[in-house]
């Protein structure tokens, strides 16, 4: 279904001023879950994105743990959009085809002095109407997860993992089926508010809106100063994480926290499965003067190993493939005494039509479908929203060649397809998914981006074998060799060719 | 007298044992100790006077910046070379079909030595049954 | 394409216009393969393969060859690159061939020599296919453009070749900038892509691969920095050390590694830092170097992945398959050699390996290698690892390949029965190095586990 003169389905036409109802900026999973939301409904809708891809910040470095809520305050937004986005996520993930599983989790208390914590975090939870909790003992902890360790445990029945970036794309996929614009490289430069529009410069081009959700994550407080609201103030707080191996030699099955520390602003060093397999060892919590500073520490890498021991000693001598960090977009000063500081969901009162997400961490991945229907919600109260006659709330299958028996193999391959060529022999994955990748709808085309949506280069090998057969694809597929990227900006790979 | 090594332990490449040779200057001219057998002596001289290398690049087929054709020399040629030789190798853009030990530069500057490929491209079909690369 | 001698089945089977006879008990498998005589299979004839080689680098050639050679009647390379040759083609410098055909040539001459070879002798070969699964029955499932197919072998040999360590298994803290790659795919990039991929590069690893790509990027205008290497000896051979350092006059810096990664998008630079004995950074002695490129050269991994998923038993010290003398791993049927099955510095030898190891499979697949007591060969002092890690009881004649732990001057290595004390091999080496592997023959049939050790 094109719109004559659309220069690629999902992204919005080249040229003049292009005017929508809503623009979401920032493409992380709460800017993108609004967006499918929005898109219930008969508004044009444009979201947002500075970075080559969607899921660039926060949203693609966490643990993917999809909480239980009894981790927040209770009357707070945090615990009303977690409980609330934990009884939507899990059909919502089901209805996108995202990677997801219902593990359960374990918050381990490895010494009675710290039992007293845990039926706080219950009572807690209960307040919050977290369903199912229970304390259980050692032979209860052996029971759940024999490679978990503690004298006692607060187990979280509904609590699960799901991939975060790969549901981050999804939401917006399904927005942009139905008919909402993704725009990436689109940093907002300037905000001007005129004729009852907002007007957003970006490079490319300006996008003018009767409504704006601020979603930009760690840079929301300086998107809303552009708008002139001057009281936010976004503190990093970096996250560092290892990953280990799919197969490291023993079989975890749902994620592992300690019980929070109290003058750590995390939820503590935690062991999560993945649902492929890998095993992620963290996050740290350590405050950061820069938003970007996602660079792994020697201290912080021993810190989690030592950690890790205590809770789990086989983790130890894991084979520990790659390391990573993610920055927490926090409102208040990780520094300072105050440790709790709220989201921020609510249109601005200096000025209306813009709504502001601000200061979005853990648990904002659960709950973002439910901030999303508060978006909704907001709107809905200011102006009269009209369903859509059709909409389409889910998306078909993604195939992927490694979850494939043999015979859906053969009958992919058969005929000389790009399913039979094998670019990833870590991952497994056939030169037709990474065509695909390539060709999303988004335009991203980055080594990361197709990284993230195939696995390509997230093996034992780091793509030390692959990224040499990314590299020729993406040239057949019109990638220029000068703009082969990591992930945009000045990531590049090459300086030309040696001889011309 | 004036014995200074001018090299530091050499190690002799010509055969597997690897004789570490030292070697000193002297009035009388090079001094090799270490060695097992004779040649190691002309390795030793010809590597502190003279020392020569063979090279290996690659260059694009005629037509293309992505099919390389590897080459090396027929023999070794004095260190010094190495760069000019590099610049003329640089200037090949062999037209396929290229024989592995084809010439593609006889006598490169004069040395006595070839610039030969090291890799066949296009030919008639390979022995296995393979398409041609181009 | 015939190979006359010896070959009759194959012959027959042509003239009958049939793939080779269903071996007893064989289950047909799949329906539309083709063998290479050119004419269509008859409907239910299947040929189970008898040696199926898993790599066509080096070491699956010589495999290939020495399981024809042997009598092998069906044998098939399955190569997941587009043509033969394994790294070999990526390897354009010489230094190959001296102890295969006594001149030295270029990696690609190399494999090109032994491809015509395998061409020659009725061995088929598959480019573009990758096995990706392995069990222990010998049912390989294989994916190519070809079609996604079972393929049953009377035996299996593995030679999948190594994989290079990457930065964050040595747990390089700092950035994760563009610009950072393991030297084997910089020199993919470079040799067979004609790629700019830096302008001015930091080499972590004195390792050959290393060394190599120094000179590599020296020769096509992209400067070196420097080579810095954790241990106090270099990894790499003298030669090289030579011929692609001292000659340009790039530096190399013993005891001494990467702490840092700097540079948001690119690479901007590197802090690098000496060690002491504990290989821990030195406070006070880091220094920062600007580069916009690292590359590692940090040690190879066998490529076990497959090996794996068949249940062979694998050495923590080798990383590779544990094998007896006959290159058999603890699966029957299943073989290993090459880099797969440990980490080479001469490719001539991966292939002595794999025409041995070929040899062996083909009378296994005919079912000549009887089962018997095996005896343990144990690394002791001065000694990182031997191979074969066993053998059969009564075994004379048995090569071993061995390295040791640290340089070493004027030592003695010796093969010592545990039992009895008996000396089954003795010799006198001026020098060893870790970074050369050794190979030596053990003449006395052995009748016990020996112990293999080295003495300054």
């Amino acid at each position: 279904m094109k719109k004559p003169g659309a220069a690629q389905p999902g992204t919005p036409p080249p040229g003049a001023e292009a005017r929508y109802d809503v623009v979401v900026i920032g493409g992380g999973v709460v800017g993108c879950a609004v967006l499918r939301e929005l898109s219930r409904y008969d508004l044009s809708l444009l979201l947002l994105e500075k970075e080559t891809d969607l899921a660039e910040g926060v949203s693609k470095a966490n643990s993917g743990v999809i909480h239980g809520g009894f981790n927040v305050p209770p009357g707070s937004l945090k615990a009303g959009t977690n409980v609330a986005g934990l009884g939507l996520i899990y059909g919502l993930a089901a209805e996108l085809r995202v990677p997801h599983r219902k593990t359960g989790k374990l918050v381990v208390a490895l010494t009675d002095g710290e039992k007293p914590r845990l039926e706080e975090l219950k009572t807690q939870g209960e307040r919050n109407g977290t369903p199912g909790l229970e304390i259980v003992g050692e032979a209860g902890i052996r029971r759940i997860e024999p490679l978990a360790r503690g004298r006692w445990a607060l187990y979280s029945p509904h609590t699960g993992i799901i991939s975060p970036y790969e549901f981050t794309v999804a939401l917006a996929e399904c927005g942009r089926r139905n008919g909402a614009r993704v725009a990436l490289e689109a940093p907002v430069e300037s905000v001007e508010f005129r004729d009852g529009l907002f007007r957003l410069a970006t490079p490319r081009g300006v996008f003018a809106a009767r409504r704006v959700v601020n979603s930009a994550g760690l840079f929301a407080d300086e998107v809303a100063r552009l708008a002139g609201i001057d009281e936010f103030r976004i503190y990093p707080c970096r996250g560092e994480y290892l990953i280990t191996d799919k197969d490291p030699g023993f079989r975890l099955g749902l994620p592992i926290y300690p019980v929070p520390p109290k003058d750590d602003p995390g939820l503590g060093i935690h062991i999560t499965p993945t649902m492929e397999g890998n095993v992620l060892l963290g996050p740290s919590a350590e405050p950061v003067g820069d938003k970007r500073n996602t660079a792994s520490t020697r201290t912080v890498m021993d810190r989690l190993k030592a950690e890790a021991a205590r809770l789990m000693p086989e983790l130890r001598k894991a084979p520990f493939i790659h390391s990573c960090a993610g920055i927490r977009p926090k409102l208040v000063d990780p520094r300072g005494r105050e440790m709790f500081r709220d989201f921020v969901i609510e249109e601005s009162a200096v000025r209306p039509g813009w709504i502001n997400l601000l200061g979005i961490e853990s648990p904002g991945l659960t709950a973002a479908p439910a901030i999303a229907r508060m978006v909704v919600d907001m709107i809905g109260a200011k102006e009269d929203l009209r369903p859509k006659a059709v909409f389409d709330p889910g998306l078909p299958e993604s195939p992927r060649f490694a979850a494939m028996d043999d015979g859906e193999r053969k009958a992919r391959v058969e005929g000389g397809s790009g399913w039979g060529e094998m670019v990833c022999r870590c991952e497994h994955v056939t030169r037709a998914e990474v065509e695909a990748a390539l060709r999303n709808p988004f335009g991203a085309r980055t080594m990361d981006a197709v990284k993230r949506r195939t696995r390509c280069g997230m093996g034992r090998c780091q793509g030390g074998f692959c990224a040499p057969r990314l590299v020729e694809i993406m040239q057949d597929e019109g990638v220029p060799l000068d703009r082969i990227t990591k992930r945009g900006g000045g990531s590049r790979l090459f300086y030309g060719r040696i001889k011309r | 007298m004036s014995e200074r090594p001018c090299a530091d332990p050499l190690t002799c490449i010509l055969c597997p044992v690897g004789c570490e040779l030292e070697v000193r200057r002297t009035d009388r001219g090079l001094d090799v100790r270490g060695n097992q057998c004779e040649k190691g002596i002309g390795f030793a001289t010809e590597e502190v006077l003279y020392p020569k290398r063979n090279l290996a690049t690659s260059v694009p087929v005629r037509g293309s910046e992505t099919i390389m054709v590897s080459v090396r020399l027929s023999d070794r040629v004095p260190r010094e070379m190495l760069f000019p030789i590099l610049a003329e190798i640089a200037r090949l853009r062999p037209e396929p079909p290229v024989r592995r030990g084809q010439v593609l530069i006889a006598d490169v500057l004069g040395t006595g030595v070839d610039v030969i490929a090291t890799r066949t491209i296009g030919s008639e079909r390979s022995p296995r049954g393979d398409p041609p690369e181009v | 394409m015939d190979n006359g001698a010896g070959d009759d089945r194959l012959k027959t089977a042509r003239a009958e216009g049939r793939g080779l006879p269903l071996k007893e008990g064989a289950v047909p498998l799949y329906d539309d393969d083709r063998i290479d005589t050119g004419l269509p299979l008859k409907e239910g004839a299947v040929p189970p393969y008898d040696v199926v080689v898993i790599g066509g680098g080096p070491a699956g050639l010589a495999a290939a060859l020495g399981a024809r050679r042997a009598g092998a009647g069906s044998v098939l390379i399955l190569e997941r690159d587009k043509r033969l040759g394994g790294i070999l083609n990526q390897c354009i410098h010489d230094g190959f061939g001296l102890f295969l055909y006594n001149e030295t040539i270029t990696g690609p001459e190399y494999a090109e020599r032994l491809a015509e070879d395998v061409g020659r002798e009725g061995i088929r070969t598959e480019t573009g296919a990758m096995v990706l699964d392995l069990g222990a029955d010998r049912l390989l499932r294989v994916n190519s453009r070809s079609g996604y197919r079972l393929i049953r072998a009377g035996s299996v040999i593995l030679a999948m070749g190594c994989r290079e360590r990457t930065r964050d298994m040595i747990e390089i803290p700092g950035t994760r900038p563009a610009g950072i790659l393991t030297a084997g795919s910089a020199q993919n990039l470079v040799n067979l892509q004609n790629l700019r991929i830096g302008n001015e590069a930091v080499i972590l690893g004195s390792g050959d691969i290393g060394l190599i790509m120094a000179r590599r990027l020296t020769y096509e205008g992209m400067a070196v920095k420097g080579v810095f290497e954790i241990m106090p000896w270099t990894n790499g051979l003298e030669r090289n050390v030579r011929q692609c350092l001292m000659d340009f006059g790039i530096p190399l810096e013993l005891s001494s590694t990467v702490i840092e990664v700097r540079g948001r998008d690119r690479v901007a630079s590197v802090i690098v830092a000496r060690v002491d004995e504990e290989l821990r950074p030195v406070p006070g002695s880091e220094r920062e170097v600007r580069c916009d490129t690292l590359l590692l050269s940090v040690g190879l991994i066998p490529e076990n992945e497959l090996a794996r998923r068949a249940g062979v038993e694998l050495s923590p010290l080798t990383g590779g398959a544990v094998v007896d003398e006959t290159f058999m791993t603890s699966v029957p049927g299943i073989f290993s050699c090459g880099n797969v099955l440990q980490i080479h510095d001469v490719a001539d030898f991966a292939s002595h390996e794999g025409f041995a190891a070929g040899a062996f499979a083909a009378r296994f697949a005919r079912g000549e290698l009887p089962a018997g007591d095996k005896v343990r060969l144990c690394p002791g002092r001065g000694v990182r690892y031997c191979l074969p890690q066993t053998a059969r009881t009564g075994t004379a004649n048995v090569d071993l390949s061995f390295r040791v732990t640290r340089p070493l001057r004027a030592c003695r290595v010796t093969a010592v029965g545990r039992k009895s004390g008996k000396k089954y091999f003795g010799k006198k080496y001026g020098r060893l190095l870790p970074s050369e592997l050794q190979r030596v023959r053990i003449r006395p049939a052995i009748e016990e586990d020996l112990e293999v050790a080295c003495h300054e």
